[in-house]
Formats: structure tokens, C-alpha cells, sequence
């Protein structure tokens, strides 16, 4: 019994976990795995991952290669597996192609990710980078839930797939859906219930001086034709977020360790400065 | 040699003998530590001016080392800090302490302002020790303002255009103020650069030297305490001195011990911080200035940092008049000078909180709500709250929150303006004779 608790822990740790949000953009209901910071497995997979997708047109210019080591990887390893040919070991990571390229390409360099996680939150990356579906009216042909529009392709498709959405658009027509109301319940229970990840948007239209409220519930059809089953490219998205969260702060898990230390010493201290006050002010009556 | 100093040297040793001949460092002592006489009976509320200076040391401290490696330029300035979090050994530790400063100086402060406001301790004769406290806080602010740009983040460019733009609000001069306080168009390298130059020795050294004169002036006319008496007025002669105030104990060694206590406390709250939460989930550290600066792409809520909020809040809940926000800067900067008149605004017969009638406690309390609610609506977009329904189209706003945000305004400026009145109609209680030691000690019956 305790050995299958224990077999199952890193599971857990994983759990999915599903929240949802509303700053900037269509309110979004996330559902995705979370890995460990300390999983040092985990963040080597997302290192891969990292250096072989998002380093051709990102870059991270504050990150040095040899601060990996971090993550039980050695100078060798590093080099032979996720190191350009052209770089060294002490370089920052820095995009595949030049600046100048990119911004022909895509309309805008793309930014860089050293501290992409603590901008953003790993929460909303990780949703992000599982929210892309294919649009064809899109130039890219590729469109985003969590951040409609965005110029960015879906690079890990040949991983996934080819994800689609399913659109619904709530509206009063007076005879299923009587009332504006009734239009907002039923797209809410629809987004709520989605379990799989969604967007929630409201639409107000101004038509021959009347106001117009309509409610569209995106939801996101898993793809099947990838190299990676479902489940696996969500894992790799938990792996990539928890990596791209110990780039935007490398020395994380080294602060909570000192900082225990610290809390320690001043636990010690308390109690002696205590004792001294209590010493001093006996006499004071 | 004659000494320099009133007294016998509190030294033995010859060279602190040969600097006391020099030096009134002995008097110095004397004056400001070992018969320094603070009243015995400081609760909570008196660790707070101990532990302001405490955060300006680690301020100073910090902020030395941060100068070692950061870059006023506005290409390099973002990658300096990282390069600082990164590269440079235990640079986080640094950067995480400033910044955690930073956010702890004002929790810190507005303790303190509090505590005076309680316990009375800006009336008479601490009228200029509060009003030095005043211009420290002005200093402060600024100081924050200053250096909140250094980053060169989203929130630190966006932020000081907000703010500098609020200059050219300023009727007739209002743009070329602001051209002249950036030094360009925009927010830019050279603002970059006038700001670091405040930030690292304008201000540190207008900070440092009113903190002398606060100190210097509160030493003079001596502590208040949370009784809100005189001990000075009260009976004289303790186991110390025949003329000291009987009440009052030698600020060192029995408050240098009891603040040793608080500083500890204080700095594992602050280690928690930095260790284990520096960026206190953006209110010390916003999500958005981990991006860098960018002239042209706007935030889409761009908000100060906590400390400012409630002062945001009133200059965003004055409607514009005549179609500029002036009106609005007026207030924002009229909640903050106003501090300035407390000790003329209170009428109260008592000083202390202890002692004063329902009528000071109600509006003490309506203006500790207002200042935290308007403060929270300060960080938040203005449509938090939701807004009314189509009935309210009349009104210039249907934002719920801007419309709180206008009545707390109203409520932190009633606690000043109306303080004359509501003071002296207070039903306050008689003041004890002598302060209370014990803190459920019944009031000794007044004289």
C-alpha cells in the first residue's frame, strides 16, 4: 500500500490541474499537467525541447549554456546534445536565425524567453503553447486560443499534430435560447464543462442602434495524428514550461535552500535576543 | 587637553580618550543613547522608526553593490539586471533585498506615520519632528519613483511616462515641463540617465540628512508614547539621573535590546521574502517589467507599485475639468502634502487614541479604510467592480470602482479638513498622570 503511495507520487505532483483566468484577451479555462521545479528529469527533456524548437527563432540571451549544469548535465553533454555547433560553452543562448530575418519573416523579431516564464506566469505558457489550432484564415495557418491572432506558427505540430477547435456561438433566438441571459448560462455551463481546454468570449455588436450580445465558446479537439499521443504532448508541454521557468530564474531552487538556512539561523537567534530584552528590562517596574 | 565633551569620557581606552579630547563623542553618546530617557511604556507600535533605519542601511548597502554592475543605458540597463540575477555571484540575493527594501521601506513607514497618527505624536511640541518625517516621505516617494525606472522594464517605462506625464497637466508651461523633467520627447536614455542620478545620490543624501533632523529634533523634545503624556512634566528622578523624567529609561541598553528583538522578527519576514517569494506574487515585483522596456507597445493596465496605489486612486477618481486632468494631479498631490498640516488640524484635548471620544476613532477608522481601499482600486482597472446599469447613463462614469474610488476620496480628505471640527467637539477621557507600564494597567485617576 505505502509503496503504490509512493509509486504514485510523482503523478500526483503532476496533477492536472485546471484553472481559468481573465487579463488580456478571451477568459480561458486551462487544462494541462504541471511538473515539479525539482524534477530534474523533467526539466532535461524540457532542455531538449527548448533548444531544438523554440532557439531557432528565439533566443535567450541572458541563459549561458554552461549554467546546465544545474541541471546534472555535463560540459560534454551539453555540447554534443543541445549546443549549435558554432557555439561555446560560455555563450548565451541566442536565436538560430538573425534578428534581422526574423523580422522579415514574422513581422517582428520574437521575443526573447530568458524571462519569458516570470512575465508571463508558467500557468499561461503552458497554456499557450497547448492552445494552437489550425486557421486557415490565418497567414500562418495556424491560429491560438489563449492569444488570438498571434503571429507565431505552431512549431511543434509535427509532435501534436493537428489540433482543431470547435466553435460555438450563443445567441438569443427567441425560441431555444429566450433571453441574453439565458444565451450567458448556457455558453458558461458549455465553457465550464469543456474538458478540454477553452475560451470563453463575449461579443457586443451595436446593429440599427440596438446593442447585440452574443457569447462564443471555443473548444480545443485534441489531434491524434502527431508523433506524440495526446497525453505525451502534454507532458512535453509540462516539461517545456517547467524548464522555460528554471531559464527565467536559474538559482531558484538554490534561493529556497539558503533561505531555510537563513530562516534557521534567525529561528536560533530569536529566542536569544528574546531571552536578552527579557534580562535587561527585569529591573524596569 | 581639554575634552570636547560635557562629563567624564565613557572610555578607558587612551585612544577613544584622545578622540573624546577632539571629538564630543562621549556627549554624543550621552545625548542620543545612554541618557537619552525614552518613555518605558512603547508597545508594537515604536519598533517601526528602528526598523525604517535598518531598511535604509540595507538600502545603501545594497544599492552599493547593484551600482558595481548595473548599467544606466537604456540598451543595456534590462540585461545589467539580469546579468546581475545571473552572472554575477549572489547578485539575486543583492537585487532580491533591494527590491524586497524597497516594498518593506513603505510597509514599514506608513507603520510608523500610523503610529503617530494614533498616539498623537505629531502634536506639540513634535510638530517639526513630523514635519521632517514628512519630507522623508516625500523624499521616499521620490526615491521609489527614481529608481523604479532603473530596471527598464515595461511597468518602470510605462509608469514613469504616466507619472511625467502627469506634469504637463500643469496649466500653460505643462509640456515643456515635462520635456524638460525627461529630458526628451519620451522616456528615454537621458531620462534613464538623470534618474539613476537621483536615485544613487540625490536622494540618498537628502534621505540621510533628514534623517539626522528627525532624529536630532525628536531627541530634543523627547519620545511620545502611547499614553500621549509628557513625561517630561511628570515627576523627576530615576535610578539614572535626580533630573531625568521618573518614567523614562536610558534608551540604551533597555531599547537597543527590545529592538534587537524586532529586528529579528522583522528579518525573518524578510528573508521569507526574499527567499522564498520575491516577487510577492507582482505586488513587489510586477509580471510585466520582466519584459523589457518598449516605447511602442502600451501595457494594457498599467498600475504603480502597491505603495503609490492609494494616491493613483484619487488622481484617477478626479473627474477632468474642462477637458485636463490637473484637477486630478491637485488632489493626488494635496493627499499627500496635507499630512504636512496635521499638527494644526487636530484640536483634540488628548493626544493618545487610548483617550479619545468615539467621534476621533470613527473618523480614524473610515480613513484607515479609505486609505487600504483606495489603495486596492489602485492596482486594479478601473472596471473591477463592474459598472451600472443603463438607468446610470447619466453619469460622466458607469465604473463601479471609479465611483467608490470618489467617495473614498471624499473620506480621506474629510479626516483632515473636517479634523478641526470633530477634534474639539470630541468626548475624549481624562489622560492618566503618569504613563501605564503594564498594558491592562487601569488608568491611574486623573490629577
Amino acid at each position: 500500500m505505502k509503496k503504490a503511495l509512493f509509486a504514485a507520487l510523482p503523478l500526483v505532483l503532476s496533477l492536472c490541474v485546471t484553472t481559468a483566468w481573465a487579463a488580456g484577451g478571451p477568459e480561458i479555462k486551462i487544462v494541462g499537467a504541471t511538473a515539479s521545479s525539482t524534477n530534474v528529469e523533467s526539466l532535461q527533456r524540457g532542455a531538449r525541447l527548448f533548444v531544438n524548437h523554440c532557439l531557432n527563432c528565439h533566443s535567450a540571451q541572458f541563459m549561458r549554456y554552461n549554467r546546465l549544469t544545474d541541471l546534472k548535465l555535463t560540459p560534454e553533454q551539453i555540447k554534443q546534445n543541445l549546443m549549435f555547433t558554432t557555439d561555446k560553452i560560455g555563450d548565451t543562448m541566442n536565436a538560430a536565425i538573425s534578428p534581422k530575418d526574423a523580422k522579415e519573416w514574422f513581422g517582428a523579431v520574437p521575443p526573447d524567453l530568458s524571462v519569458m516564464a516570470r512575465s508571463y506566469t508558467a500557468e499561461r505558457l503552458g497554456a499557450y503553447l497547448r492552445g494552437f489550432y489550425v486557421d486557415p484564415s490565418r497567414p500562418t495557418g495556424w491560429n491560438n486560443l489563449v492569444s488570438p491572432n498571434i503571429g507565431m506558427p505552431h512549431v511543434m505540430a509535427e509532435l501534436q499534430g493537428n489540433p482543431t477547435v470547435k466553435e460555438t456561438v450563443f445567441k438569443a433566438d427567441g425560441k431555444d435560447i429566450r433571453t441574453t441571459s439565458d444565451a450567458y448560462g448556457r455558453a458558461r455551463s458549455a465553457f465550464i464543462a469543456s474538458n478540454t481546454m477553452a475560451s470563453f468570449e463575449t461579443h457586443v455588436e451595436k446593429k440599427d442602434g440596438k446593442t447585440e450580445t452574443h457569447y462564443i465558446v471555443r473548444q480545443l479537439v485534441p489531434a491524434t495524428d502527431g508523433l506524440m499521443t495526446p497525453q505525451q504532448f502534454d507532458a512535453a508541454m509540462a516539461d517545456l514550461v517547467n524548464f522555460m521557468g528554471y531559464v527565467s530564474e536559474p538559482y531558484r531552487n538554490q534561493r529556497v535552500q539558503i533561505g531555510i538556512i537563513v530562516m534557521l539561523l534567525l529561528g536560533l537567534m530569536l529566542p536569544a535576543a528574546y531571552w536578552l530584552k527579557k534580562e535587561y528590562w527585569k529591573d524596569v517596574t | 587637553m581639554a575634552s570636547a565633551n560635557k562629563g567624564p569620557s565613557l572610555f578607558k581606552s587612551p585612544v577613544m580618550q584622545w578622540v573624546d579630547e577632539r571629538f564630543p563623542l562621549s556627549s554624543l553618546m550621552r545625548d542620543h543613547l545612554t541618557e537619552y530617557y525614552a518613555p518605558k511604556n512603547f508597545n508594537f507600535w515604536y519598533y517601526f522608526g528602528s526598523l525604517a533605519l535598518l531598511v535604509l542601511v540595507i538600502q545603501i548597502v545594497t544599492g552599493i553593490f547593484l551600482t558595481m554592475n548595473y548599467k544606466p543605458d537604456a540598451n543595456y540597463a534590462f540585461g545589467s539586471v539580469e546579468f546581475i540575477m545571473r552572472d554575477v555571484d549572489y547578485g539575486w540575493v543583492i537585487r532580491y533585498m533591494h527590491s524586497t527594501g524597497a516594498s518593506m521601506f513603505f510597509v514599514v513607514v506608513y507603520l510608523h506615520m500610523c503610529r503617530g497618527l494614533m498616539y498623537g505624536s505629531y502634536r506639540k511640541p513634535r510638530e517639526l519632528v513630523w514635519i521632517l518625517g514628512c519630507l522623508i516621505y516625500l523624499a521616499l516617494m521620490a526615491e521609489a519613483f527614481f529608481g523604479y525606472l532603473l530596471p527598464w522594464g515595461q511597468m518602470s517605462f510605462w509608469g514613469a511616462q504616466v507619472i511625467v506625464n502627469l506634469f504637463s497637466a500643469v496649466p500653460f508651461i505643462g509640456p515643456e515641463l515635462a520635456v524638460w523633467i525627461r529630458g526628451d520627447y519620451s522616456i528615454g536614455d537621458a531620462t534613464l540617465n538623470r534618474f539613476f542620478a537621483f536615485h544613487v545620490i540625490a536622494l540618498p543624501l537628502v534621505l540621510l540628512g533628514l534623517v539626522a533632523a528627525h532624529i536630532i529634533a525628536l531627541h530634543e523634545v523627547g519620545s511620545n508614547n502611547p499614553d500621549g503624556i509628557e513625561i517630561k512634566k511628570g515627576p523627576k528622578g530615576n535610578r539614572w539621573s535626580k533630573d531625568a523624567p521618573a518614567d523614562g529609561i536610558p534608551f540604551h541598553p533597555y531599547f537597543t535590546v527590545k529592538d534587537i528583538v524586532g529586528v529579528v522578527v522583522f528579518l525573518m519576514i524578510f528573508s521569507a521574502i526574499v527567499f522564498f517569494a520575491p516577487e510577492m506574487g507582482g505586488y513587489f515585483l510586477e509580471h510585466n517589467n520582466f519584459i523589457p522596456a518598449d516605447p511602442l507597445k502600451t501595457p494594457d493596465h498599467i498600475a504603480p507599485v502597491w505603495y503609490f496605489t492609494p494616491f493613483y486612486s484619487i488622481l484617477r477618481a478626479v473627474p477632468p475639468l474642462f477637458g485636463s486632468q490637473f484637477p486630478g494631479v491637485i488632489a493626488m498631490g494635496l493627499a499627500v502634502m496635507v499630512f504636512f498640516a496635521l499638527p494644526w488640524l487636530d484640536r483634540g484635548k488628548v493626544k493618545s487614541i487610548r483617550y479619545r471620544g468615539t467621534l476621533w476613532k470613527s473618523w480614524f477608522a473610515a480613513f484607515i479604510i479609505a486609505f487600504f481601499v483606495l489603495g486596492y482600486l489602485g492596482v486594479e482597472p478601473t472596471t473591477v467592480w463592474g459598472q451600472f446599469g443603463d438607468w446610470a447613463s447619466f453619469l460622466d462614469t458607469r465604473d463601479r470602482a471609479t465611483w467608490a474610488a470618489r467617495f473614498f476620496t471624499v473620506v480621506y480628505f474629510a479626516f483632515f479638513f473636517l479634523m478641526p471640527w470633530y477634534t474639539s467637539r470630541d468626548k475624549t477621557k481624562p489622560e492618566p498622570a503618569r504613563v501605564r507600564y503594564h498594558e491592562h494597567e487601569a488608568p491611574a485617576a486623573a490629577e
